[in-house]
């Protein structure tokens, strides 16, 4: 049952409640498999859980902005990537999975240093190289793009880290 | 910035574009919000960034881990869980 359509805004405390709703959801959908749960080792579980939070956050921006775009693709090629793997256990050897695999990543790195011209507004280009390692989608935007999307995925993480900090002390006083 | 060849679809970036948005970025870091008055540096900005972000990060690791713990221990028929299906539905 989904929760009626909200406005589109960015205050801060309506941001928290979608983002609580999603990432509820999510779990709920997580708990409820719960062969899954109690068979797959804590850090796997602690992994379905980081990426339950960050596909809630992601999903809940959609398409708008560059990093929530950038999350759901790789979340969506890393769902397809494990789906190939479980069919194709029987039949290939690991060394071939890992071929594929470090193919993959080669493809999606093909430009870390840009040799096109381009004008550092910040003077200090190391920081800046530093951000678009952390800020997903950005590595090949302008600098003002790259401030605004850096902005919103800020504020959108921080939401998320409350929602999950709140979800844990409910969970822990019972 | 002068005789820059530009690919269509790009704007040329202005200084001002860029103070606005390093000034509301600043806004949003715990470090630097207090710092009102005096307009932190932008490279005093940007690494304020990286290490808010790399420490929300790790949050979302650190509390990822504690809530899969606690999620193992609920019970279905708790009063955790009923409050939960509460909120969602």
């Amino acid at each position: 049952m989904s929760p009626p359509k909200k406005p589109t805004s960015t205050n801060p405390n309506s941001l928290k409640i979608r983002l609580a709703y999603r990432f509820l959801h999510n779990l709920n959908n997580l708990n409820t498999k719960r062969s899954i749960l109690y068979n797959t080792p804590i850090h796997h579980r602690s992994h379905r859980v980081k990426i339950a939070a960050y596909a809630s956050m992601a999903s809940m921006v959609g398409s708008r902005r560059a990093w929530s775009r950038e999350i759901l693709r790789k979340i969506r090629t890393q769902g397809m990537l494990i789906a190939r793997k479980k069919k194709r256990v029987d039949h290939t050897t690991t060394h071939h999975l890992h071929a594929a695999g470090s193919k993959r990543r080669t493809s999606s790195n093909d430009d870390p240093n840009p040799t096109r011209e381009y004008v550092d507004p910040f003077g200090d280009s190391g920081q800046e190289v530093k951000l678009r390692k952390l800020v997903p989608g950005v590595e090949r935007m302008d600098a003002c793009g790259l401030l605004d999307e850096t902005a919103d995925y800020i504020k959108c993480l921080a939401a998320q880290v409350d929602v999950m900090r709140t979800l844990v002390d409910l969970y822990s006083t019972f | 910035m002068s005789n820059r060849r530009s690919a269509p679809g790009t704007q040329r970036i202005t200084d001002e574009q860029i103070t606005e948005l390093v000034s509301k970025l600043q806004q949003l870091l715990p470090e630097l919000r207090n710092h009102r008055s005096n307009k932190a540096s932008a490279s005093k900005v940007l690494q304020e960034t990286c290490n808010y972000v790399r420490s929300l990060h790790k949050e979302v690791d650190d509390l990822s881990d504690r809530l899969s713990r606690l999620l193992s221990t609920v019970d279905d028929d708790g009063p955790q869980a009923s409050i939960i299906r509460s909120l969602i539905n």
